[in-house]
């Protein structure tokens, strides 16, 4: 059953069995194989950032060109290991999982973001969305883009909620797995400190300042502000059909990453992000039947 | 072991103060060619600043 041929009147009338057969069977048309634009995309963009510190730190490259590289690098090293925290490139037990498990873990090493924390609380941001206690994301609830940006700032100050709420999303889920999230989350984190400060005392600051840390704040602030903020403003409503939203942003499809779909993703998790605005689309009749917020989309 | 580690990170606004900032600021001064104030040398500069900052930091829970 395709909802293209049915009439916005019929898929109305259609009741929650049936609806949600119609949901399914339209989202399952925009699963499996394996996304080999975003291991591409992970690759290529890993090779990118990495590249820039034997360019820079030779004189090759000067820093007012590495500065803005570094920043959209970073600012797109998330989405292709979002892609395997779904397993959306390979499931486990598949002959290609090692790669879904390799893309996973290389994707976010400028972000600082070990693959297994995003993994597990992420999970749980997608079984708690919008919950004020136990979405990890919850902290980028605001009310509009100036106090998200106030917001992201303060999240960002050592006391800030940002990676407490990680923390304690792993400490609550309590399992060996998080634990051992934990420690590696600790490591990076001194290992990140450590790079910056071993950089900055021999003599290259002004490189690790403006090809990771400032960067990566900047990136930062971008993923939160489109992964994050923009799809499940205003964050009132938990449920399936109400915890996530589309969205029309000036900045189109590409520059706002796929976002404005994002409400299929939340969804259906395991459609590759390429193909989230075809599926939109697709399921977008009964997305209006089930009064989901579009945003004029 | 996890005591350690908290202990490090409850002090870690000042150690990136002193880590980072520091070398950052005088290499940000040598890079522009100014002189630090009070005719201290670029990295007592930077200890300075890098330092108090950090502290302040560490202290109140936020650099701002």
């Amino acid at each position: 059953m395709k909802a293209s041929v049915l009439s916005e009147a019929e898929i109305a009338a259609l009741d929650a069995r049936g609806l949600i057969r119609l949901e399914k069977s339209i989202a399952e048309g925009f699963m499996g194989g394996v996304p080999w634009g975003s291991v591409a995309w992970a690759l290529a963009n890993t090779t990118v950032w990495f590249a820039l510190w034997p360019l820079t730190l030779s004189g090759w490259l000067p820093l007012w060109a590495a500065f803005p590289i570094a920043t959209v690098s970073i600012a797109l090293s998330y989405l292709p290991s979002h892609e395997a925290q779904h397993r959306i490139i390979a499931r486990p037990g598949e002959p290609l999982f090692w790669l879904n498990e390799l893309i996973g873990h290389i994707s976010t090493l400028s972000l600082v973001l070990p693959y297994d924390v995003a993994r597990l609380t992420h999970y749980e941001h997608h079984k708690h969305a919008n919950h004020p206690e136990l979405d990890p994301d919850i902290s980028t609830h605001a009310a509009g883009t100036l106090d998200f940006l106030r917001r992201s700032l303060a999240n960002r100050q050592p006391s800030g909620a940002a990676d407490r709420a990680y923390g304690e999303t792993l400490q609550r889920l309590g399992t060996p797995e998080a634990g051992r999230a934990m420690l590696v989350a600790a490591v990076y984190r001194l290992s990140y400190f450590g790079i910056l400060f071993g950089l900055a005392w021999s003599g290259h600051a002004l490189e690790a300042a403006l090809v990771w840390w400032l960067p990566r704040h900047l990136a930062a602030t971008y993923i939160q502000y489109y992964l994050s903020w923009a799809p499940h403003h205003p964050a009132q409503e938990i449920g399936r059909y109400r915890d996530t939203r589309a969205f029309r942003s000036p900045l189109g499809n590409i520059l706002t990453m796929g976002m404005q779909f994002h409400i299929v993703h939340h969804l259906y998790p395991r459609i590759p992000l390429m193909r989230t605005p075809a599926a939109y689309w697709a399921l977008r009749p009964v997305l209006k039947a089930r009064g989901c917020e579009l945003g004029g989309l | 072991m996890q005591q350690i580690l908290m202990g490090l990170f409850r002090i870690m606004p000042l150690l990136f103060g002193l880590g980072f900032l520091a070398p950052l600021l005088a290499q940000t001064l040598e890079r522009l060619h100014w002189t630090a104030p009070f005719g201290l040398s670029p990295i007592v500069f930077g200890l300075l600043v890098g330092g108090l900052w950090g502290a302040f930091a560490t202290i109140k829970g936020r650099w701002l």
